[in-house]
């Protein structure tokens, strides 16, 4: 609850895979939005975003997956979360159904893979 | 004509100490004195030049027949030339033909100034700047003439000092009330400061800091930079400065002693400063301290004895090229209080520390209900006659103990919510709450506070008012505001609808001419689904 939301990033196989740590909230969403686009690579295939270490995610957290989702594709390129295992960022992305624009995974690798399928 | 009667020279020695001369500003009296000294002695040009702060450069302030060198901000050197020398040795000197001594000043051969004589102004045997007066034709000033000067340059040296002692006063009041902090007003937590200026009124190093977090939690810093004066309470400025950058980035306590440690070395090397740097979680119960060579803070619970943090031994900022400083992670249960003070507060001369470190924890025992009573108690048992040769300071906190029902008002911002999520944290597990509805019910209360914020108000600053309360195993939280309406806009607000109603059991938006209420209740117990 008290680390700030850390990001880090990686590309496997065309893929970036950048991990949000702690707390992806209202104070923290607009600075992420510009530098989770930044993220993509012209030649990628798709962006994971790893919320297994994440702590917490409000409505503005959401909002910047779901815009993510939409600019992704746009460019047809495809999204996949790793969500943690339980929790309340589990629940609070089940009660916004983001599977409805993302692929929803419980590993990084099974969300790489989903996203070269 | 120099052979003037005994009267004449009472007078003239009365016109320069005149005491009227006292009542006018410093500018004006110089140039009285000037007028005078020009008329007595028979002179054509007079000077007083003063020592800039740097004490290398005499710049002039004065002059008589020599106005360009005011105009042209005329500096001289310590040390050369003719009022430099006058300076350097602090002695009179006396130049018959300008044109075969070493004079720096051109404007004085430009004036065509032919004899001088100069006096050094003195307080207190240091030298704070030079009276001189010339002659364009040939003149062998003698002893009669200097002591008469040198009268002068007495009274100009004493309306010169009474008047920078007074400016420095002045000035130091301002900076350092500028320099210390107005606390934060946080809900549950309690903060007092006290600083205590050295008895001699000098300027001192010792500051301290408090401010929130953009996680909702709280820095707290104290700290002592070694020296006195203008210079040192200037450095602590930027320290302020560097540490609420540091602080605000989200940076733990060490790395930021780190940061500025580096900051200080590229700011003046071989400037050091201690300082304590930590961040209380409050509502969490925990805090992470870490030190750079500063005296250990003590920590009060609730229900036991205060004892003193063990830090891990550290260097002050500015000692070595690359320090580490260590976190230290402890709990800090509600109710707990933390001392933070400078070494100026516990020590006493001819004492070991350890008595005036006995006798803060022992004050500290009395359990003073406020904050504010402890910061007068221990600044009267501590420093009964005030600070002595070095000044004082001292920062306390105390996580509050929650209330049920609970009201806390934040101002209307988007960096009050973790503030307001974490309270409740706090709250809703003094209530009995599973983690489960801890996360959910701080989360759906964040994003009524969100909507309070971002539609509320606009621009405006404005009110958010929390209310918690249970009954019967339902905890009922209201979240206000006092400003007018304005539709949600976009699906980002509708987001924030559906994350409250998912994450309790009713939800309930009032909207009325006096502002929006919204009402969550949930029943406790919960386990994560």
């Amino acid at each position: 609850m008290n680390e700030q939301p850390q990001s880090d990033v990686s590309y496997r196989d065309s893929v970036g895979v950048v991990s949000l740590q702690g707390e992806v909230d209202i104070v923290r969403a607009h600075g992420l939005r510009e530098h989770l686009v930044s993220l993509i690579r012209n030649e990628d295939l798709g962006l994971v975003v790893d919320l297994s270490e994440a702590t917490y995610i409000d409505s503005a957290g959401v909002s910047l997956l779901f815009e993510l989702a939409e600019r992704l594709v746009e460019r047809r390129l495809r999204l996949a979360v790793v969500v943690p295992d339980g929790g309340l960022v589990t629940r609070v992305l089940r009660i916004v159904n983001l599977k409805s624009v993302a692929e929803v995974h419980a590993t990084v690798g099974d969300a790489v893979a989903a996203i070269h399928d | 004509m120099k052979s003037r009667l005994a009267a004449d020279r009472l007078r003239d020695l009365q016109s320069i100490t005149d005491a009227a001369l006292a009542y006018l500003p410093l500018e004006k009296l110089l140039d009285e004195l000037l007028t005078r000294v020009v008329d007595i002695l028979g002179v054509d040009t007079a000077a007083i030049l003063l020592l800039e702060d740097d004490d290398t450069t005499l710049m002039a302030r004065a002059t008589k027949g020599l106005e360009e060198e005011v105009e042209r901000g005329v500096r001289i050197p310590v040390g050369r030339g003719f009022a430099g020398r006058i300076a350097a040795t602090r002695r009179s000197v006396r130049i018959l033909n300008v044109a075969e001594a070493e004079v720096v000043n051109t404007i004085l051969r430009e004036k065509g100034v032919h004899s001088l004589l100069g006096v050094p102004l003195l307080v207190e045997g240091e030298v704070v700047g030079v009276l001189h007066v010339g002659t364009r034709h040939e003149r062998a000033f003698d002893d009669e003439d200097q002591e008469l000067l040198q009268r002068a340059g007495d009274r100009a040296a004493l309306a010169i000092s009474s008047r920078l002692s007074e400016q420095e006063r002045g000035l130091a009041d301002a900076l350092q009330r500028s320099l210390l902090p107005s606390l934060p007003e946080l809900p549950a937590i309690s903060l007092a400061g006290r600083y205590l200026p050295a008895a001699a009124a000098r300027l001192g190093g010792d500051w301290f800091d408090a401010f929130p977090l953009p996680d909702g939690r709280l820095g707290l810093a104290i700290g002592d930079v070694v020296g006195h004066g203008f210079h040192a309470a200037a450095i602590m400025g930027q320290l302020r400065s560097g540490l609420r950058a540091y602080g605000l980035d989200g940076m733990s306590p060490g790395v930021v002693l780190e940061r500025l440690s580096s900051l200080l070395r590229q700011i003046e090397p071989g400037r050091t400063a201690t300082l304590l740097y930590l961040i209380l979680d409050a509502h969490g119960g925990a805090l992470t301290v870490a030190s750079a060579g500063h005296p250990p803070p003590l920590i009060h619970p609730a229900d036991g004895d205060p004892w003193y943090v063990e830090l891990p031994g550290s260097v002050p900022l500015g000692a070595t090229r690359h320090p580490r400083y260590a976190d230290l992670e402890l709990e800090f249960a509600p109710g707990s209080a933390i001392v933070l003070y400078t070494d100026g507060l516990v020590e006493r001369r001819g004492e070991p520390l350890e008595a005036g470190l006995d006798r803060l924890a022992a004050t500290v025992a009395e359990g003073h209900e406020q904050l504010q009573q402890l910061g007068d108690a221990l600044v009267d048992v501590l420093l009964p006659d005030g600070a002595g040769d070095d000044d004082a300071a001292l920062l306390l906190a105390r996580a509050m103990p929650l209330a049920d029902p609970l009201v806390a008002r934040f101002p209307a911002e988007i960096e009050s919510i973790p503030v307001m999520r974490r309270l409740l944290a706090r709250w809703l597990m003094e209530a009995g709450a599973t983690r489960a509805d801890v996360d959910d019910l701080s989360l759906a209360c964040a994003e009524a506070a969100a909507n309070a914020v971002e539609h509320a108000y606009g621009l405006a600053p404005g009110v958010v008012e929390l209310h918690a309360r249970t009954g019967k195993g339902i905890v009922t939280l209201t979240v206000r505001d006092f400003g007018n309406w304005r539709s949600p806009r976009g699906i980002h607000r509708g987001r924030g609808l559906q994350l409250m109603k998912g994450l309790t059991d009713g939800v309930e938006v009032v909207r009325s001419d006096e502002g929006t209420t919204i009402e969550l209740s949930r029943q406790l117990g919960a386990e994560a689904a």
